[in-house]
């Protein structure tokens, strides 16, 4: 009702408009209201995105689609078949594919709540005013994401190794001995997070502006009230920036999932140890690149896209009721 | 205060997420996984080289030939597109040669105009895959090894016809060589003998004499301290050579294996799999006779519980963790001054010495131990191959031919020519890198009568996928201590047969 109501009010303010100007309705019809002109140059300017997104993407998507469908080989194209389903049915009983998502989700267990913290926590600690020379560590926690990542990964592997890395080297000083980080199934996951945590520059940077963005006056009345500071973080910080921390979350989450080169870098692209790093996306590669199977590799891509869809949908559906918006749910 | 949403909304909110989860995967903050780190090969290796452990930066190349016009080429002729990259021809001071050899033999004749394609080394591979998918595939690939060859070998054209009908000769080339390219589908020819590499051993002779060993044979027979040059003597001398921090060698009971910063013996470079590192144990197939069933060769099984041994219970062979370590060049094994012995090919001397070593050390070649009484020595081998999409199979054997006839290329790739009348030549351009230095030569060349029959990178199915599990296994045990190699085995077994049982490309 209250929609048509506006319609009805925005059509009236037209009208009057109109007669203002003296131009018959008749022979101004095709003249937009303010709101729909803005909703019209909005378009026209996103307009290339829009376009990249229908060609350059969608145009794969659709490809990808097609050829999950068949069994294309990419050095014997010219036998290809349609075979149905017949890949999406596969999927279901490699043990590749299980043990690829296996290592995929593990991973997003331990490395995402471990990315969300540190971003928000290095956060934190450069927006304080305690923090003597707030800008160069900002520029300090931001410059390892502008490294390359083959290249940081390889003075990882330097930084981590068992004999002469700096790592087990400071371990050692107190006495204990370091792990096998890279080769040992149960370590390789921390030290991935460890690897991880060189790249929260951009988790960091939209945390911060979030914090920036929380009224201070908030914090003043609530100060006044004799909150503390853990009462302020959890009771003003957090909700307000709720909607931060969900678009960082959904962001780490599908990333998380896009997950290959530092594990591709680490292990000559192999999954080493034992399969430990065979991430879903290093299967897909394995099955497009190194077996040359596109069709079943494009089966794979469409299982991961579903697989991130959903998780996503649900993330926001549970965000609807936790996250806050200062403008109201839109 | 949360109102139950409508309908529309739900089907906006759901296609917003989908945007959204597409949007994030096409512009990911992370790198895609179409962009794969570079291989860590030493890139001044040719083709045969495996890729693993890093010393060179990899060269990124990438030189896309101008679009040159459906018709003939500049010079009138009929064009022929080379592509450069599945093994040597990508560094930086190669590509200035080829395109000179291209220019040359273009301004040469109006026949053939030859167009090169050089890409990145570690793309090369997936470059040329999306070239046959897509029907734009070039006509000439090369120079390309038995692994390059192994992966399009439904794409090669058999060349035995052809070589035929032209009553081509191969001179200066023994037939086995010429056999040795009888590697397509059925049997079919798809390269012609190019550069050979036979693998010897490498030693540094500055730790021999620091240890007051004397110099290893460099001809076949040849006594060592007065005993048969076999696997034990080989064993004896690696273990003295093998020294902790205290100066103690492998030998001692007082040397302490948490602590060694010098090692004995290991095969860099060598493919990181168990069907390269023991090829010096002898010659197999882990594919049986019959073309379907998998085995695990004895040799194999003889070699691998050696490797074992040597690195967990004698300690004269690293470990993955130490090869990684800075102590051996993280990677980088004999050039790094700490490791006394290697097995390798003669693509090897691209990589002897990082540019800037960390120890000036003088180096020999030797021959290959006795295993079991015979000496064995695997045989990369490079060439120039066809594919059969070509339109103009005759430009391109014409061009082939020029191209394997070339001296140039030849000292440009640094490859031993398999034409015995052009090794000298080569011999004496390799020495000039190493002033001061004396290589004998004669070495290689024994080491050619004593080549791996079947070789080591022969055709198994789904070759990539095999040869990855074989990867998996050389890694596990250089990683673990304690295994039961009989149970590995036994396990590799199991995964190769599933592996060779999976659906051929259709």
């Amino acid at each position: 009702m209250k929609k048509r109501q506006d319609r009805v009010d925005e059509m009236s303010q037209s009208t009057v408009q109109q007669k203002i100007s003296g131009t018959p309705i008749g022979e101004r019809r095709w003249h937009m209201n303010k709101n729909r002109r803005e909703a019209f140059w909005g378009y026209v300017f996103v307009s290339p995105w829009i376009i990249g997104l229908a060609l350059l993407t969608g145009g794969p998507l659709i490809a990808s689609f097609i050829l999950s469908l068949t069994d294309f080989n990419l050095v014997n194209p010219e036998a290809v078949r349609f075979v149905g389903i017949d890949n999406y049915v596969n999927l279901a009983s490699d043990p590749l594919v299980r043990q690829g998502l296996l290592v995929t989700f593990k991973f997003a267990i331990i490395a995402i709540p471990v990315t969300m913290g540190a971003s928000l926590g290095v956060a934190l600690l450069v927006n304080s005013q305690r923090l003597f020379g707030r800008n160069i560590f900002r520029t300090l926690f931001y410059m390892p994401i502008q490294i390359p990542l083959v290249a940081s990964t390889l003075v990882w592997i330097g930084f981590l190794n068992t004999k002469t890395g700096w790592l087990n080297a400071i371990i050692g000083m107190f006495g204990l001995q370091g792990p096998d980080w890279i080769n040992s199934e149960a370590w390789i996951y921390p030290a991935l997070t460890l690897i991880g945590l060189w790249g929260i520059g951009n988790f960091m940077l939209i945390s911060l502006a979030g914090l920036q963005a929380v009224p201070t006056n908030l914090y003043e009345a609530a100060r006044i009230d004799g909150a503390g500071a853990w009462v302020m973080f959890r009771r003003i910080t957090i909700p307000l920036m709720s909607p931060i921390l969900l678009y960082n979350l959904v962001i780490c989450l599908i990333t998380t999932f896009q997950y290959f080169t530092v594990a591709y870098v680490l292990t000559n692209g192999r999954g080493d140890p034992n399969n430990a790093t065979l991430f879903i996306n290093l299967d897909l590669f394995h099955e497009a690149f190194r077996d040359n199977r596109m069709g079943y590799a494009a089966a794979i891509g469409w299982l991961l896209f579903v697989i991130v869809l959903i998780l996503t949908v649900a993330l926001l559906g549970f965000a609807r009721k936790r996250v806050y918006y200062a403008g109201g749910e839109s | 205060m949360y109102k139950q949403l409508s309908r529309p909304s739900k089907i906006m909110g759901l296609l917003g997420a989908t945007v959204l989860v597409v949007t994030a995967c096409a512009s990911s903050v992370t790198p895609s996984p179409t962009s794969p780190a570079p291989s860590t090969a030493p890139t001044a290796a040719p083709s045969t080289a495996p890729s693993t452990a890093p010393t060179v930066a990899p060269s990124i190349v990438n030189i896309t030939p101008a679009p040159i016009p459906a018709g003939p080429g500049p010079n009138g002729g009929t064009v022929v597109r080379w592509f450069i990259g599945l093994g040597a021809g990508t560094q930086p001071a190669q590509i200035a040669p080829e395109q000179a050899f291209a220019a040359a033999y273009n301004a040469s004749q109006k026949n053939v105009y030859l167009s090169l394609e050089i890409v990145d080394n570690t793309q090369a591979a997936n470059i040329l895959k999306t070239e046959v998918a897509s029907g734009t595939a070039p006509d000439i690939i090369g120079p390309v090894g038995v692994e390059g060859l192994n992966i399009f070998r439904d794409q090669l054209m058999d060349l035995a016809p052809t070589i035929s009908k032209d009553n081509y000769t191969f001179n200066g080339v023994d037939q086995s060589l010429v056999d040795f390219f009888k590697l397509g589908n059925n049997g079919a020819t798809v390269g012609v003998p190019f550069a050979v590499y036979p693998s010897f051993i490498y030693y540094n002779k500055a730790l021999f004499k620091e240890a007051g060993l004397p110099d290893l044979p460099t001809k076949v027979g040849e006594m060592y301290q007065g005993k048969p040059w076999d696997l034990d003597a080989l064993q004896q001398v690696a273990m003295k050579l093998t020294v902790d921090k205290n100066g103690n060698d492998a030998t001692s009971p007082k040397f302490d294996p948490a602590n060694i910063v010098q090692w004995g013996f290991d095969s860099q470079y060598e493919d990181n799999s168990a069907r390269a590192e023991d090829a010096w144990f002898g010659a197999g197939s882990f594919l049986a006779a019959d073309g379907k069933t998998a085995q695990i060769p004895d040799y194999v099984v003889q070699g691998e519980k050696w490797f074992n041994d040597g690195v967990w219970k004698y300690h004269f062979i690293p470990t993955q963790a130490q090869i990684a370590s800075a102590l051996l060049g993280a990677g980088g094994e004999f050039g790094s001054g700490n490791l006394a012995i290697n097995e390798s090919h003669t693509w090897f001397t691209c990589c002897v010495a990082p540019p800037k070593p960390a120890k000036q050390f003088n180096f020999g070649f030797a021959v290959n131990p006795l295993v079991n009484g015979k000496i064995t020595s695997p045989l990369h081998a490079d060439t120039f191959s066809i594919l059969k999409t070509t339109k103009v199979p005759d430009a391109a054997w014409t061009a082939l031919k020029a191209m394997v006839g070339s001296a140039d290329l030849l000292t440009t790739y640094g490859a031993m020519p398999a034409d015995k009348t052009k090794q000298d030549a080569w011999f004496k351009s390799i020495d000039k890198g190493f002033p001061g230095i004396t290589l004998d030569w004669s070495v290689p060349q024994a080491m050619l009568a004593y080549a791996d029959v079947p070789n080591h990178q022969s055709w198994m199915p789904n070759y990539a996928k095999a040869k990855a599990a074989l990867q998996a296994f050389q890694n596990k045990y250089r990683t673990t201590s304690g295994l039961d190699m009989d149970a590995e085995f036994a396990t590799l077994k199991t995964t190769l047969q599933g592996i060779f049982d999976e659906p051929q490309a259709p």
